[in-house]
């Protein structure tokens, strides 16, 4: 019986992990693509040390602090809940072209996951994106805020974590979007609008700025768990706090990969209907 | 006599130009409409920030709501209106790293005319309207401010279209200078887009120069809440000066190019 | 006038050595080397009005590059060029108003629009005044034959009525010089006859001056008068489609098919193939055959006597004579590896023995 399972978990850890590292040959393979995203990650996170030094400098943050933010709390939260963005925001792309290209009823052949699979092939290399963001925030946050406050190892790692359940859920939510391009084929809009309010609620600024019937919404949707929760994690969060973060995370991660699955039987029984 | 004929064939020329453009995006209407859509979604998303961070700290750097948006207004207006006329200034690099000049070269009209005015940018439409939306829903809008605005938005719009253009004619002497003029391209968008006065001292002289922010947009800022016409003609004239740098430069890189001797040349 | 005019026409190009492995790349950064390529090492002709000339050479024989020296896209190393009398380095742009060009995969018409909004726009740019616009562009759509295409966007149409549309738009200006590189490349049978049609017409009617360049040998053969061979940045051939045509003559080829099968040897002549199609009731005698085939020097044997011998064989059913064709003549000049032996290889043969056929 265990004999069995361990084949069994051996070969789908090898299908997937084959797909993962297909993924991050492809990745590393094109070095020079790097350059670019890299310089508008550290260009935009410059930009916004002076907007949050200048906030500080105004009238208004005269005490030092605003909505429980100091300088250098602000601009670290920035550089964190943008590692979430410029790592893992852009899979809708790639996604949304395999499903109209007609690769669906190519991949719907084989066995295993449709879902899986996709994830596998696109977290490698967001993963391998995402460290190198974090490497170059950290040297820039360094650089012009001074070491971040309270960086213990604790905190590190539940960053670590909080990363990847952002991740994760930014991938199964973009999923759900591009799949509906079974239905409906110029749905880059849909992914527009959802880019946006992940790019309002919590990442251009801490959710904490937001007016208070703002925030009370935000809190019904996943967006704070996309950027808020991994920056606010690294920046400020207390371990109840933290606690709390990571299982609403855990919980819309759940949410996010039922939906996907969901909406993926949905387009299969379409399919067969309609002959795709 | 010559001289007035030449102008009015260059003006019935971008003219054509424009119109073909305009006629081949028209062709995909659903697409036209959502990439002006996407845009403007894309700078809305940015004055709700702007409005909810000033609406907390009641302006920063001097400037209040009503100057940032400005400064959008005039950035997107300016921009959208490079591209959308000049839609080629992006792939001006890649233009002459694969040797597509050549058929601009066969044809009887300026080649860096030519080869910049012949696209046109859906989604810059988007930027251009957002600015005009933008500037008319601000206070104290009547005609006067409308017309100051298009004429910002159209020396903002040369500088734009002139810096870009320089920056992408480097391939013709650094070869595959992709790297480097998208890094200009960004930096000077950017930097447009945010108060002037949040940068160090050290740094403004950036934006006087290489980077000519400046011109495209503070400048424009003091002169469109004052309504100050007497700077006009001043931006005017630096955005001709622009204009002329950049040209002289493609023009120097063409003779490279047509030389044969261009780094990667394809014999 | 000389429409065309190439003396000592030289193109050298400067290219940066790549260099092999990390020590070598890391030198070539500061002392980086460079290699002469000699694209084109001295060519010279001209063409005169109304001429439709075939520009002919291998790949990397230094076609292209003579072009856009022609055209003004490049400036020679040394040597002069003149085209309707102007430098086409110093006077490209008046240039350009007198010349048209379809040039193979870059396309001149817009992607995305009907060819009636390319037209357009090729009147702005070549400054045609709106009427006389719309007169040529009435009489061109007649003799091209796309009416029914001029609404539709370019993308939608058949290679064969692209390439009509975008010849229409090259002449749309009355351009006294054409010139063309691939025109038919990748049409079909029928469309390739159109357009070889379409193009003699220019030249006859429009008293065009072709410039073509071509890979096809029935463009070549079709349409052009006179034939320009490039090989190894020179000029090898430089004469009439009639001349080149006659180095031919000196070998031909003979089939002959007889009613029964017949065996015979003639001196000094062996038949490249055989074939015996017979009944059972040929014995089957080796060396018996009722179709053969000859390549034949005229040189040493002459046709007349030949034929009579093939006919005194048998009853003959069939008898082919032919020239060498075309293509053999071109591919061996292409073929060498010199510009000397290509030299060689076009040389005409002394002339037949007995005055040939």
């Amino acid at each position: 019986m265990s004999h069995t399972f361990g084949a069994y978990a051996f070969a789908v850890g090898r299908k997937y992990g084959l797909a993962g590292a297909t993924g991050l040959k492809t990745r590393l393979a094109y070095l020079g693509n790097y350059a670019g995203s890299i310089l508008t990650y550290g260009l935009f996170v410059f930009v916004f040390s002076r907007i949050w030094t200048a906030v500080f400098e105004s009238k208004a943050g005269a005490t030092g602090f605003i909505a429980g933010y100091d300088r250098a709390t602000a601009i670290w939260y920035f550089i964190v809940a943008e590692i979430s963005v410029f790592g893992f925001g852009r899979f809708f792309w790639r996604l949304a072209e395999d499903v109209k290209s007609g690769q669906v009823s190519y991949l719907l052949g084989r066995p295993y996951s449709f879902v899986g699979f996709h994830f596998a092939e696109s977290m490698g290399p967001a993963l391998v994106d995402a460290l190198i963001f974090l490497a170059e925030g950290y040297l820039l946050g360094t650089l012009l805020a001074g070491p971040p406050a309270h960086f213990e190892p604790g905190r590190a790692a539940a960053l670590i974590l909080s990363l990847l359940l952002a991740g994760s859920l930014q991938f199964f939510l973009q999923f759900a979007i591009a799949m509906t391009a079974f239905w409906i084929e110029e749905n880059a809009a849909f992914f527009w609008i959802f880019q946006k309010f992940a790019l309002i609620v919590g990442t251009l600024l801490p959710i904490e700025f937001l007016p208070a019937r703002a925030q009370a919404a935000a809190a019904c949707t996943p967006f704070p768990s996309l950027s808020y929760a991994p920056a606010r994690i690294a920046v400020a969060a207390g371990i109840p706090e933290g606690l709390r973060l990571v299982s609403v995370q855990i919980a819309w991660l759940l949410g996010a990969i039922l939906l996907c699955e969901a909406v993926y039987r949905l387009a299969r029984k379409n399919l067969s209907v309609n002959g795709g | 006599m010559h001289k007035q004929s030449r102008i009015k064939a260059y003006a019935r020329f971008l003219g054509a130009s424009f119109s073909a453009n305009f006629l081949a995006v028209i062709e995909y209407r659903a697409n036209f409409l959502l990439q002006v859509f996407g845009m403007m979604l894309n700078n809305g998303a940015f004055a709700l920030f702007w409005g909810v961070l000033l609406g907390r700290t009641g302006g920063i750097g001097g400037y209040d709501f009503t100057d940032v948006m400005i400064v959008w207004a005039i950035t997107s207006s300016a921009f959208g209106l490079a591209h959308v006329v000049f839609g080629n200034i992006r792939n001006l690099g890649r233009i002459i790293m694969q040797g597509e000049l050549d058929v601009y070269l066969l044809q009887p009209k300026d080649v860096f005319l030519n080869v910049l005015a012949s696209k046109t940018i859906v989604s810059a439409w988007g930027d251009l309207a957002y600015g005009l939306v933008v500037v008319a829903l601000l206070p104290r809008f009547d005609v006067q401010r409308l017309a100051l605005f298009c004429v910002l938005t159209a020396t903002g719009a040369v500088i734009f279209a002139s810096t870009f253009a320089a920056a992408e004619s480097l391939a013709f002497f650094l070869g595959n200078s992709q790297a480097i003029s998208s890094a200009l391209s960004e930096f000077l968008l950017s930097f447009s887009l945010y108060p002037e006065t949040i940068f160090d001292k050290g740094m403004r002289w950036l934006f006087y120069t290489i980077l000519p922010s400046g011109f495209i947009a503070f400048v424009p800022l003091a002169v469109y809440k004052s309504l100050d016409w007497r700077r006009v003609p001043v931006l005017i004239f630096v955005a001709v000066l622009y204009a002329g740098l950049s040209y002289a430069f493609f023009r120097a890189g063409l003779r490279r190019y047509e030389s044969g001797n261009q780094m990667g040349a394809r014999v | 006038m000389r429409i065309i005019e190439a003396k000592g026409l030289k193109k050298t190009f400067r290219t940066k050595v790549k260099p092999e492995g990390f020590l070598a790349g890391l030198k070539s950064l500061t002392n980086p080397q460079f290699r002469q390529v000699e694209a084109v090492k001295g060519v010279s002709f001209q063409v005169e009005e109304g001429e439709i000339v075939a520009f002919l050479g291998p790949n990397g024989a230094g076609k292209s590059t003579t072009i856009k020296m022609l055209t003004g896209i490049l400036a020679p190393s040394s040597g002069s060029a003149s085209v309707l009398g102007l430098d086409p380095q110093r006077d490209r742009t008046r240039l350009a108003m007198q010349i048209g060009a379809v040039f193979g995969q870059r396309s001149q018409l817009w992607f995305h629009l009907p060819p009636a909004d390319s037209f357009r726009l090729l009147g702005a740019i070549y400054e045609i005044e709106p009427g006389a616009l719309k007169r040529r562009q009435a009489e061109l759509v007649e003799r091209f034959g796309i009416g029914p295409y001029m609404d539709i966007p370019v993308r939608k149409l058949s290679l064969g009525e692209r390439i009509r549309c975008e010849i229409a738009g090259a002449l749309m200006h009355s351009p006294k010089v054409l010139f063309l590189d691939e025109p038919t490349i990748g049409l079909d049978v029928v469309a390739k006859r159109e357009v070889r049609a379409l193009l003699e017409e220019a030249a006859r009617t429009d008293g065009a001056t072709v410039f073509l360049t071509s890979h096809d040998i029935g463009d070549i053969e079709k349409v052009c008068k006179r034939a320009l061979i490039i090989h190894h940045g020179e000029v090898v051939v430089d004469e009439s489609m009639k001349d080149l045509k006659h180095r031919a003559l000196a070998r031909k080829y003979i089939g002959v098919k007889y009613a029964e099968p017949v065996r015979f040897e003639l001196p000094g002549i062996v038949p490249t193939k055989t074939k015996l199609e017979g009944g059972a009731s040929v014995e089957s005698s080796a060396g018996a055959f009722t179709q053969a085939s000859y390549v034949v020097d005229t040189r040493s044997h002459r046709l007349p006597e030949l034929i009579r011998a093939l006919a005194e064989q048998g009853e003959i059913l069939d008898l082919t004579v032919e020239d060498e064709p075309l293509e053999n003549i071109i591919a061996s000049i292409f073929a060498a590896r010199t510009g000397a032996e290509a030299c060689d290889a076009a040389r005409p043969v002394a002339e037949p023995a007995g005055g040939g056929a």
